[in-house]
């Protein structure tokens, strides 16, 4: 014996009725009511009213792709209404509430014959992986720009001249090995849960990383650069903090990788592993995020660059913030979290 | 600073993380009053800097007439406007423990954005202080001020006449456009003095590999204006509508 739900889904804003499936499946996932919401829209649109003009949805210039006409007897080309495709919904048992995940199964929801589901627009999407590989290849690049003294930066005679100071060449080597690092990392390495996040975050998070990358690469490259006070004994230490925060940020991307079965979206207490870099995680919850912080920090004494310490410390508040919401969930999800554990900074922070 | 903050990257598209819920959280919190010490402080707090701000207003009126001009009237307010302007920054604390509900990031702009007219131009560079442009700024600040801190002392006493609720939300109209005025005339007129002194300047090469224009800077200052002050103004007007339109229905019904 099997009975079926009814789902409602209102606007968590106005409360007006959207969509309303009737006989959804028990076992149904909220990914799958999502689609169903996206279906019933479409034809919806279509039956009711049936004209094929490109409607000015509130969000210009984001319908791209088209999509035949589903209506019964209509067999004309429409442009997709790509607003509230599924990566955009939010969905909440309470208006106010928390969005409920795409894997949570709606028998196991706390709702009767009748499920009503709040509804968010969170805006338009965009691929996860797009995001992070423009984030890092503006740096790589603008970063070279300075490097090689390209014209209009420091003046006509400097013009694609190279610096006399060795320090110069090696920040230029460390800085771009390390955002190669991360786009082939993006590519290969990481499994993210999310498919995509919200289109304006690529805006802002470019101005972050490629308008630090220009201010940091234009002290560093500068002709009348001054290198380290401590000259090669400085850069040695540096290089060498360099290289191991890169090593362990690799190791511990790779430990979580291996946490994740390819093409699930599981979440595990994270263990050291074999590996000493990952040992680490007897002490913090995000050790990716302390060897990043490391690194920085290596480099901003290789390179002796104001800039480059402030770039480490605004880094580091943002992956403190990060890191102690990760934490926090930990704790929530798992009961028998190690209790040692903190979120970025062992026994501090 | 505020730019740092605000620039920094984002991660998460608030369908996993707690984000969105936190907003939210916020917007519903209700509203409380400060306690009756908070109240009792923050009366205080206001009727010393109305009484401030009244000892400017009268400086200036005292000076113009011994002097009979209104040329370099700075010099004989000088002290006091100091003094009571950077008491300001008090007004940031108060948003920041919660006695005062405003936002600490929008006071914050606006307490510093004054201070750093009064003591990164101004009094740095003595050139500007005869220039009839200070005075523009400052007897804008001087009648704005006192009717706000004013406007807050009957406000927290709960006896707020009328006259100047509708002052605080009237005579900005003439009082905002003539203050943005004096101060971008000030930063205007300061320029060449800046750029002839290197002032507040750091040029490579040296050892922190870092450079620093203060000329451009101010510059930079002078344009983000033309964002911000429209923005400010028009917000302004919109709360005009709202609230005095709301007191005078109040009154019909009385
Ligand atoms: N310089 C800077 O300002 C800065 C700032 C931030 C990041 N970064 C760099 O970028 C790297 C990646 O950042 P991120 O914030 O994406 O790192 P992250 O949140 O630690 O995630 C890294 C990868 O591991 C997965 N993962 C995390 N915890 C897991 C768990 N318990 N079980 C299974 N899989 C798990 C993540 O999947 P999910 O999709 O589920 O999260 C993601 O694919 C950082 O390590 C750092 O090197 C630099």
């Amino acid at each position: 014996y099997k009975h079926r739900i009814q789902v409602e889904i209102l606007d968590a804003k106005t409360r007006e009725k959207l969509c309303f499936l009737d006989k959804v499946e028990p076992q149904a996932t909220i990914a799958e009511i999502k689609n169903l919401f996206t279906k019933t829209r479409e034809s919806k649109e279509c039956h009711n009213e049936h004209d094929h003009s490109f409607g000015q949805g509130p969000l210009d210039g984001t319908r791209s792709c088209a999509r035949s006409c589903q209506a019964e007897g209509c067999d004309t080309i429409l442009p997709t209404d790509p607003q509230w495709y599924p990566a955009r919904q939010s969905l909440r048992l309470d208006p106010k509430g928390k969005s409920l995940k795409d894997e949570d199964v709606l028998q196991k929801l706390p709702v009767g014959t009748t499920a009503t589901l709040y509804f968010r627009d969170l805006g338009a999407q965009i691929s996860w992986v797009t995001v992070f590989l423009t984030e890092y290849a503006g740096p790589l690049f603008i970063y070279l720009l300075f490097y090689f003294r390209v014209p209009f930066i420091y003046g006509h005679k400097y013009d694609f001249t190279s610096s006399r100071h060795t320090v110069v060449h090696l920040a230029c080597t460390c800085h771009s090995l390390h955002y190669v690092k991360r786009l082939l990392e993006t590519l290969f390495v990481h499994r993210f849960s999310h498919g995509t996040m919200p289109l304006r975050n690529i805006f802002k998070n470019c101005t972050y990383y490629w308008g630090f990358a220009a201010w940091m690469a234009y002290y560093i490259n500068h002709p009348l650069y001054t290198p380290p006070t401590y000259g090669a004994q400085q850069v040695k230490l540096a290089l060498a903090i360099f290289v191991i925060c890169q090593l362990g940020n690799f190791s511990i991307h790779m430990a979580l990788r291996d946490l994740r079965p390819a093409g699930s979206k599981t979440r595990k207490i994270p263990y050291p592993t074999k590996n000493p870099f990952t040992w680490l995680f007897l002490l913090v919850s995000c050790p990716n995020y302390t060897y990043e912080v490391g690194s920085w920090i290596g480099f901003a004494i290789m390179t002796q660059c104001l800039p480059v310490a402030l770039f480490s410390l605004v880094g580091f508040t943002q992956m403190t913030i990060w890191a102690k919401g990760k934490h926090r969930s930990y704790l929530k999800e798992f009961r028998d979290y190690p209790p040692l554990r903190m979120p970025i900074i062992p026994f501090l922070l | 600073m505020a730019a740092a903050a605000a620039t920094a990257a984002t991660k998460g598209n608030g369908a996993g993380g707690g984000r969105v819920g936190a907003g939210e959280a916020a917007g519903t919190r209700k509203k409380k009053g400060p306690g009756p010490l908070a109240t009792a402080y923050l009366v205080i707090y206001n009727v010393v800097m109305t009484a401030g701000w009244l000892v400017i207003a009268v400086g200036l009126v005292r000076a113009y007439l011994a002097k009979g001009s209104y040329h370099s009237l700075y010099y004989s307010i000088e002290k006091p406007l100091k003094f009571f302007q950077t008491g300001a920054l008090l007004e940031i604390l108060h948003c920041a423990i919660g006695i005062v509900p405003s936002s600490v990031v929008l006071t914050s702009f606006q307490v510093m954005s004054r201070v750093f007219l009064i003591w990164a131009v101004t009094h740095s560079v003595k050139e500007v202080q005869s220039e009839d442009s200070v005075l523009l700024f400052v007897i804008a600040w001087t009648i704005t001020e006192i009717i706000r801190y004013s406007f807050y002392t009957f406000s927290l006493l709960n006896h707020l006449p009328y006259l100047i609720k509708w002052a605080r939300y009237t005579l900005f109209i003439v009082l905002y456009p003539m203050g943005v005025s004096g101060e971008l005339l000030t930063i205007y007129a300061a320029l060449p003095f800046v750029r002839q002194a290197g002032l507040y300047s750091i040029s490579l090469p040296n050892k922190y590999n870092f450079s620093f224009d203060y000329h451009a800077f101010l510059i930079l200052v002078m344009i983000s204006y033309i964002p911000i002050f429209p923005q400010l103004y028009f917000h302004m007007i919109h709360q005009r509508r709202k609230i005095l339109s709301h007191t005078e229905e109040h009154k019909k019904f009385e």
